[in-house]
């Protein structure tokens, strides 16, 4: 009995684990998308995260340098949240009535959730229906796929945050709510990476503003049923105007 | 935090004069360099910015959800000066009793009260790995390495000590 004591149970040693920071880059990135989909886990290492942070609460205050505050002052623009680059774009919309390119709308929403450096958004080009986008999102808030979807060539472009790597062993799929609890499927996501899908022709009414997108994590192939997901939804959020 | 998510600059304003300092303290504390601790600090008020709009007030502090992300961020680029940074031999990691270095001399108080008395009823290896860890990101296959120790055993010292920790604080 000398070397073998009580253990935590599994689960929470990783969360634990995790808010400690001892996982390698691999276990780390899957330990954010377990945090996504699994509310329990999250709490975990939320709650780690808060027990440990006592250890910072020994560190003595170092007075920042003094021209810092400018600095970030400067940068705050470029660095808007998704509300704030929302307004602006509202803005730009009333002085140009028109929408903006759906790959700069993609680009600028992923760098601003990607937490990437800042991108120069182009003006918008007018005679053109309304871009839409989506921010699909943890219950948690976390964002973890970016929609943006083009109606006047009936395209989607997706975007995945996700580490590349991160869950191997599942397949990320994504669903466009039909109304009455269905879901159609749109096609798979693959972790890390931006892809363009076309909207099938039936589906185009469907894609509207306020039209419900999730993300499922499924086993490879995807769900085995046609009318929505088999695995938890890990993101949702809706499409909206810009 | 709801009037920073707003895009309220006074309100970031107000946060970063209320914290900058501690924050500071603590990327010093990971990054023993100024002009990195202040890239590092610029990145955290630019992500508390960009985020404001993710905090859950249920969930977290608002203290512990922007020291994490400092401290997060510092580990971050601690990993990023690459394998050279791990490259320290054993003898350094024994001697590393948590002290600070000298940019933050100014260190006085002690840990938090009960995570303070939790930590040092653990016995000094432990106690000794989880600081590394904590402070340094220092991943289970790096601990093991630097104190050519096996990974299965290192990774048994710190979740027995992390059990140890939470029944301790739960007192």
């Amino acid at each position: 009995m000398s070397d073998v004591g009580p253990e935590l149970p599994e689960d929470e040693a990783l969360a634990a684990e995790h808010a400690l920071g001892v996982l390698n880059a691999r276990e780390r990135a899957a330990a954010e998308v377990r945090m996504a989909r699994d509310q329990a886990f999250a709490a975990d290492v939320e709650r780690w995260r808060e027990r440990l942070s006592g250890l910072l609460a020994s560190i003595a205050p170092v007075t920042a340098p003094a021209g810092l505050w400018p600095r970030i002052e400067r940068l705050l623009a470029a660095n808007d949240n998704l509300e704030g680059l929302r307004r602006r774009l509202n803005a730009w919309r009333g002085a140009a009535a028109g929408a903006m390119a759906l790959a700069a709308a993609s680009v600028a929403a992923v760098v601003v959730l990607a937490n990437r450096p800042p991108t120069v958004i182009e003006a918008p080009a007018p005679g053109h229906a309304a871009l839409l986008n989506a921010n699909l999102a943890t219950e948690g808030g976390q964002p973890l796929f970016v929609v943006a979807y083009d109606p006047d060539r009936q395209a989607l472009i997706v975007t995945s945050l996700v580490p590349p790597g991160a869950d191997p062993l599942h397949v990320h799929q994504l669903w466009l709510g039909e109304g009455e609890g269905k879901m159609r499927s749109l096609g798979m996501v693959e972790p890390g990476k931006s892809k363009a899908m076309p909207m099938p022709k039936d589906l185009a009414t469907l894609a509207a503003e306020g039209a419900q997108l999730a993300v499922s994590v499924e086993a490879p192939g995807g769900s085995t049923r046609p009318d929505g997901p088999t695995g938890p939804v890990a993101a949702q959020g809706k499409l909206a105007k810009i | 935090m709801p009037r920073i998510a707003a895009g309220d600059r006074a309100a970031l304003r107000q946060l970063y004069d209320a914290t900058s300092a501690k924050l500071f303290g603590v990327c010093l504390r990971i990054l023993s360099d100024r002009d990195e601790s202040e890239d590092v600090l610029q990145e955290v008020y630019l992500t508390i910015w960009r985020r404001a709009d993710r905090f859950e007030a249920g969930r977290a502090g608002v203290m512990t959800w922007i020291s994490t992300i400092a401290r997060n961020r510092a580990i971050d680029r601690l990993r990023a000066r690459g394998p050279l940074a791990y490259a320290e031999a054993v003898e350094d990691l024994e001697i590393d009793d948590g002290s600070i270095p000298a940019d933050a001399l100014l260190m006085t108080a002690e840990d938090s009260g009960a995570l303070s008395r939790c930590m040092s009823e653990l016995d000094d290896r432990t106690e000794t790995v989880i600081r590394t860890a904590f402070f340094e990101g220092v991943t289970y296959e790096a601990l093991a390495q630097r104190l050519e120790t096996p990974l299965g055993t290192v990774k048994s010292w710190i979740r027995r000590g992390l059990l140890k920790l939470k029944g301790c604080l739960e007192r």
